[in-house]
């Protein structure tokens, strides 16, 4: 079942998400450029700024944001099959997201808010830009909490039975998501904010740092547990198989739940106001992240065996040949695979601390994020829409060999450009800089390699184009849709009669975040506030002298 | 198993006994075993250590802090805060009273009597007049006329004097216009040359920029005075610029460019 509001939410979500993603891309080919040797139209460190905080914020929070909330729209009413609770305040939240996402574009093209999608004061941009995202984190929680009150009211209509896994999932991550916001919140709340009104002439930005990093690594588990419910409820239905265990996915999104929040001062690392103990103890919590990474590894390579051997395939390696490459679900899985296998291993350089210390302030950082972020995650973005798009249109895939191609082109784009701009971190080359003078020698022979990165991101940016094409393929299809949507989602080998109730709910959970969470951060916030603390000068970009 | 009460205690249990122990574990290596072994290689205490481990103390306990007891030389002692900044806002009645001693050469109204000398207060930023006052009391700019000036004054006269002169209304562009600094210049303060790693100008000078707190407004302060900064920046004769930053811009700049861009600021009316 897929009543009307569903679709409608979902495909109105999708597009703006899709919108705001087209436009940053298009930025992010001209930033690329300018930071190269060939002559760049409109270069001045200004518009550079501008385009980086117009590129990140469209792509780190509007994108993913609005496709997050109307991917778990879809799975609430399709893996629950029963209407969404309350799609008025569905509407209202994306009408909110939708004015604070404009809010805050009108701000930065203004030029009011060069100052990067960080929240790293004492750099503050107008206040406008602030509260624009604000509307659209707020909008998120609206979500949040459709997501909440959808599972209960389905759990409470099917008493004892286990919650599909992908609302599972969805609701996983709506908690997460909950946690996250907080340490952003509060910093925006009562620093940003009322420095970047005026306020507040003083702030301190040990503080503001440390906030932030308590949303900045569980951020990313967010934009990436959508690419995981498409990998464990959605892949082994695509490849013709089942999913090789319920319970392995169950805990996956659990453990993401776990250790994605306890961990974010190993993204300051190189800060002075934090101290060894507890950035090690944020790094070994960060390590464990390898678990529901392997266990999603091995489940999903098991259940494409199955479906691989399924369909005949023989021998040690002979299913991976026999799976159906052609179905782009799969095909992006594959694809996804490998470069969380490159993303993985730099990300495994970021979080040990002297390796850090080499690569921190270089482009082995902005190539890394990419690759993982703009490379994992965003191909199964791209499946997903492809996936879900015949039952939110009404309509069949005009042509998957366009979708295949597109997914082709995004991997081949992203490799080109994020390789080279990963070793080019290692020579290296800063990273949040408008230019380079490469008249220097030393900085001339990164040249050819910036130029390589640019051809990559103009791969990316055509791929991106075959995207929105794509999609828009779909309304001048003429072939009806015919499978039911629930049909998307694997069954398990096992399915699971009953579960207990610590992997059907988020109690449990919940409890353990509180306490890990008042371990590793009480007291590295608390210190802010015992003595003095060396205040910064608040600079408003947007005041002029 | 149909007791709901069994399928659900070990869950609790031993997910917790789970976390907590890698919890512990990463407390016992990171906060005890760590610090301890890499002070005794540091020849610090294991106490001391894991003080320094949590925090509690400053450093590292893998290297022995502070590593030179040489004091630190400051371009220049100046310290901006908030409320130094506010008060810098206000012109008061004891600005201008000592503003009397200033004027022989400032001029009563911040127009200085000889322009080719000393510059024009009226209009420059408080924040710009009192960093220089600072300096050459404390020395960071050493001056034989305004050395001795200042020796007197207190941190709160240095703050009305300046907010005292800042207020005045900045001298209108002189009848006769001076002529065009020519392209080249206009180039090297909207763009800086980034061939020799100099930025524009403008990064801190101009009307909307976000430059340094004490960065001065220079336009319509003479073609003479400006140049002659310039050079002693560029010797490095003037050095109260935090970073060097004045220095390392003015070291590449030839002496054409150093007229060039004193004209251009001369006769301009934004900066």
């Amino acid at each position: 079942m897929l009543v009307t509001h569903a679709r409608q939410l979902t495909f109105a979500h999708l597009w703006l998400a899709f919108l705001a993603f087209a436009v940053a891309l298009v930025l992010g080919v001209w930033q690329m450029w300018a930071r190269s040797p060939l002559p760049a139209p409109f270069v001045a460190a200004s518009t550079y700024f501008s385009a980086v905080t117009a590129h990140g914020t469209a792509m780190a929070y509007v994108m993913p944001v609005f496709m997050i909330m109307g991917f778990g729209y879809y799975v609430a009413e399709t893996a629950l099959d029963r209407p969404l609770p309350a799609p008025r305040w569905a509407w209202s939240a994306f009408a909110l997201g939708l004015a604070g996402a404009l809010m805050a574009t009108v701000t930065i093209f203004s030029g009011r808010a060069a100052v990067l999608f960080t929240f790293y004061p004492p750099l503050t941009a107008s206040v406008f830009f602030y509260l624009g995202l604000v509307m659209v984190v707020a909008a998120s929680w609206i979500w949040c909490v459709l997501m909440m009150v959808a599972m209960a009211q389905w759990k409470r209509a099917n008493p004892g039975r286990p919650v599909p896994l992908a609302m599972f999932a969805t609701v996983a991550n709506a908690v997460m998501w909950l946690w996250t916001t907080i340490g952003v919140a509060a910093e925006l709340l009562f620093q940003v904010i009322p420095a970047a009104l005026g306020l507040k002439a003083q702030l301190d930005v040990g503080l503001s740092r440390t906030l932030f990093s308590w949303t900045l690594h569980a951020i990313v588990y967010f934009w990436l547990i959508p690419s995981y419910i498409a990998f464990y409820t959605m892949v082994p239905q695509a490849a013709g198989g089942r999913l090789y265990s319920d319970t392995m996915g169950r805990l996956t999104f659990i453990l993401f739940l776990i250790y994605s929040l306890p961990v974010g001062l190993h993204h300051l690392l190189m800060d002075p106001q934090q101290s060894n103990a507890f950035k090690f103890l944020q790094v070994a919590l960060t390590a464990l992240v390898s678990v529901p990474t392997l266990l999603t590894v091995f489940t999903i390579g098991a259940s494409l065996e199955i479906a691989g051997r399924l369909r005949g395939g023989r021998g040690l390696l002979g299913w991976i040949g026999a799976l159906p490459w052609d179905r782009p679900l799969v095909l992006a899985t594959g694809l996804a695979f490998l470069m969380l296998g490159f993303g993985g291993f730099g990300g495994l350089v970021n979080m040990s601390y002297g390796m850090n210390a080499m690569v921190h302030n270089t482009s082995w950082v902005t190539a890394h994020f990419h690759l993982i972020f703009g490379g994992t995650v965003v191909i199964m973005y791209f499946a997903i829409a492809y996936a879900i798009w015949p039952a939110v249109t009404g309509r069949a895939a005009p042509s998957l060999a366009a979708q295949r191609l597109q997914l082709w082109l995004w991997f081949a784009g992203m490799l080109v450009m994020t390789l080279p701009w990963h070793y080019l971190g290692l020579l290296g080359q800063w990273r949040r800089v408008a230019t380079f003078n490469y008249a220097d020698p030393i900085i001339a022979g990164w040249g050819p390699w910036v130029v390589v990165s640019l051809i990559g991101g103009v791969i990316l940016l055509g791929s991106g184009l075959l995207f929105v094409l794509n999609l828009l393929q779909f309304n001048v299809s003429r072939e009806p849709h015919a499978a039911a949507p629930g049909e998307l989602y694997a069954s398990a080998v096992h399915p699971p009669a009953r579960v207990p109730a610590a992997l059907n709910g988020f109690r449990l959970w919940n409890a353990l975040v509180l306490v890990l969470m008042i371990l590793a951060y009480g007291y590295p916030i608390a210190q802010f506030f015992v003595g003095d603390s060396p205040q910064a000068l608040v600079h408003r970009v947007d005041e002029r002298r | 198993m149909n007791d709901p009460d069994r399928l659900e205690q070990p869950w609790r249990l031993w997910a917790s006994v789970a976390i907590l122990s890698v919890f512990a574990f990463s407390v016992l290596f990171g906060f005890v075993l760590m610090p301890v072994m890499q002070g005794r290689a540091a020849g610090i205490d294991a106490f001391e250590a894991i003080c320094r481990a949590l925090g509690i103390t400053p450093g590292s306990p893998a290297a022995r802090q502070p590593t030179t007891n040489a004091k630190a030389q400051p371009a220049t002692r100046v310290a901006w805060s908030a409320d130094l900044l506010n008060s810098l806002t206000k012109a008061t009645a004891a600005g201008e009273s000592l503003a009397g001693s200033c004027a022989g050469c400032h001029g009563r109204d911040g127009r200085a009597v000889e322009v080719k000398l000393y510059p024009d207060l009226a209009g420059q930023s408080a924040a710009a007049i009192y960093k220089q006052l600072h300096d050459f009391k404390t020395g960071s700019r050493p001056s034989a006329l305004m050395t001795p000036m200042v020796q007197a004054l207190t941190e709160e006269q240095m703050v009305a004097v300046s907010a005292h002169f800042a207020a005045f209304p900045v001298r209108p562009i002189p009848a006769a216009q001076l002529p065009a600094a020519g392209a080249a210049i206009e180039g090297l303060v909207a763009r800086g040359d980034s061939g020799r790693g100099m930025p524009a100008c403008n990064a801190c000078h101009g009307d909307q920029s976000g430059g340094p707190t004490e960065a001065p407004r220079l336009s319509r302060q003479s073609r003479e005075y400006l140049a002659a900064q310039l050079r002693a920046f560029k010797t490095g004769e003037r050095r109260n610029d935090i970073y060097s930053r004045m220095r390392s811009v003015a070291a590449p700049l030839t002496e054409s460019e150093i007229d060039g861009l004193a004209l251009f600021y001369a006769s301009t009316r934004t900066y």
